[in-house]
């Protein structure tokens, strides 16, 4: 095949070295601990706004590890072959969902900081809330999310272990299997990513509704993803790890699922919004009115500029986004962007104008730091790249046309 | 001659240029870069399926058609936010359903749609009109094998209209480059 001038990146190890490993692992148990500590002297000093924090980085991070998920069997089912370079890093994400359903288990344990559904004496005094409360109780909020992460972790394992096996045979079945799980669990993957957004983030306000709302969280997780899988990738590079297997080619493409995925939640947010602003109905438009005044403006500007304008014409170029160093600091701003919309969703049902808190921070770092433990544990002993996947060579000598 | 003049080849009679035959991708792709470390600029090659890198190889400069198109998509986003004010707010006044006479929540869905379709429209059309499309005829079909081209023949094409081309230097240097026969391509 042409091309081959490009397969240097045969030159390259790997295998991550043992100190090399160790090193990165104890700084992310250092993050984790520092952000445990934090929220164990909330807890102490103010639960009520430690629950608060804590499910925006709950949420951060779990969405994020979902969007993995989904970009995972999106690769499976499209057979794409440019994304075998950078699969096991993806796949080592989603392995952390198993982690987040344990992270899961401080939001369970505030469910009467966090949601006034939850007290049954105002819920019978309210017409509505006593309807909806077939659906929004405790004991339905907690079952849905076992099942939820019953659901994604399996999925999760029957794909990432279908990977890990095929590095040791090199058989084609094993794709094979994984592109027919893919298949279904995307269907399942939406459905019940949809139902958690509902239940974690939207039932935050139990009066208001939005069917598009699941998405429009799914669609900031694949953001974050995907700035993630850049900025995990350059990192690498930094310090000579795959540098050479991953090539502006594949920087490219992560570009563009950048720029897709930008795209996609502007499209998504603007939807939920236009609707809501032309039906001018009072139970609706609550939700954007209570984010337009008492300083939360703000970041509504904040993320119309933030989350699409800004992003949008930067990544718009082809040039842009070959530029390594632009697409770094891009990611940066992703990540920060998609916590202010996450800030932006959770908090405004609290408070009535915005107020930083030390604890955001704390409560963003445990779970991030949690989730970057797991996902760095799984690199020992596994080589970087999906070594049996018969695309690697195709992968590696990917070009952009 | 009406219609039939817009299509008349704007090619002058005689040599149009040199064409060499290649067996394989790898061939070609190594016979690209020879032409164009060379220097040639006015190259074009022919296979039955895209090559990757190949565009690097000629030397290829990347497409001038996004960067116009993006300035009728803009045009089309002015277009559709001017219409929708001089109609609601300045042309015909109404109120509708209580709404404002022009807000930018409303106008969002019809400025995407015409931005989109300005740039899809423009985008068309200036890549046929870059490529000197449409056109009926090319002197290349007149090369020999050249049908062959959609099976499993690789072609290189250096073009008289080159500043670098000269009939027997240019032919020695695809000579150089191994191919399976080099033939003059004629313009008639």
């Amino acid at each position: 095949m042409s091309g081959h001038d490009n397969l240097a990146g045969l030159t390259d190890r790997w295998y991550l070295d043992d100190s090399t490993w160790s090193k990165v692992r104890n700084a992310l148990l250092f993050v984790a601990l520092i952000g445990w500590i934090g929220c164990g002297a909330g807890l102490a000093l103010d639960p009520d706004r430690f629950y608060k924090s804590y499910l925006v980085g709950f949420a951060y991070a779990t969405f994020t590890c979902l969007g993995g998920l989904f970009f995972l069997q999106v690769m499976y089912l499209t057979g794409s072959a440019w994304s075998v370079t950078v699969r096991r890093i993806v796949e080592h994400l989603v392995a952390a969902i198993p982690a987040c359903a344990v992270l899961f288990i401080p939001v369970v344990l505030g469910i009467h900081h966090l949601y006034e559904w939850s007290h049954v004496e105002e819920v019978s005094k309210d017409p509505i809330l006593s309807q909806k409360s077939g659906f929004l109780n405790v004991e339905g909020f907690i079952i849905r999310g076992v099942v939820f992460f019953a659901i994604w972790s399996f999925i999760a394992w029957k794909i990432t272990s279908q990977s890990l096996a095929q590095d040791k045979d090199q058989s084609i079945a094993h794709m094979d299997t994984a592109s027919r799980w893919s298949a279904p669990g995307l269907v399942f993957t939406f459905l019940t990513v949809s139902l958690a957004a509902f239940d974690w983030l939207m039932s935050l306000a139990p009066h208001w509704y939005s069917t598009i709302f699941g998405l429009y969280i799914f669609a900031g997780g694949g953001w974050t993803f995907i700035s993630t899988m850049m900025i995990i990738c350059q990192l690498f590079r930094k310090n000579g790890i795959l540098a050479k297997s991953i090539t502006v080619e594949h920087y490219h493409d992560l570009g563009k699922w950048m720029f897709a995925t930008t795209a996609f939640w502007s499209y998504i947010a603007f939807s939920q919004y236009m609707l809501i602003w032309y039906a001018n109905l009072p139970e609706e438009t609550i939700w954007y009115k209570i984010r337009w005044e008492g300083g939360w403006e703000v970041l509504s500007y904040l993320l119309i500029v933030g989350h699409f304008f800004f992003p949008f014409l930067v990544l718009l170029a082809r040039g842009s986004k070959r530029n390594l160093g632009l697409m770094f600091g891009m990611a940066f701003w992703v990540l920060f962007i998609q916590y202010i919309d996450l800030y932006f969703v959770i908090m405004p049902n609290f408070y009535k104008s915005p107020a930083p808190h030390w604890l955001d921070l704390f409560g963003w770092l445990a779970p991030v730091g949690t989730v970057g433990v797991v996902f760095w544990s799984r690199f020992r002993g596994k080589a970087l790249v999906p070594v049996g996947d018969l695309r690697l060579e195709q992968a590696l000598g990917h070009q952009n046309i | 001659m009406g219609l039939m003049s817009f299509f008349a080849p704007r090619v002058p009679k005689g040599v149009y240029g040199l064409m060499a035959e290649y067996d394989g991708p790898d061939t070609l792709l190594e016979a690209c870069k020879a032409v164009r470390d060379a220097g040639y600029k006015k190259t074009d090659s022919f296979s039955p399926f895209p090559i990757h890198g190949m565009e690097e190889a000629l030397g290829l400069p990347e497409s001038k058609v996004g960067k116009i198109a993006i300035l009728f998509s803009f045009t089309g986003a002015s277009i559709a936010l001017l219409m929708q004010w001089w109609t609601g707010a300045e042309g015909y006044p109404l109120i509708v359903g209580g709404k404002p006479l022009f807000a930018f929540e409303p106008s969002i869905p019809i400025t995407f749609e015409l931005t989109v379709l300005l740039s899809a429209f423009s985008s068309v059309a200036l890549m046929l009109a870059l490529n000197g499309l449409p056109r009926f005829n090319h002197p290349v079909f007149g090369a020999k094998n050249f049908d062959r081209v959609g099976d499993d023949r690789f072609m290189l094409l250096i073009e008289k209209s080159d500043p670098k081309f000269d009939e027997t230097a240019t032919r020695q240097l695809l000579e150089a480059t191994h191919p399976k026969s080099t033939q003059v391509v004629e313009s008639n």
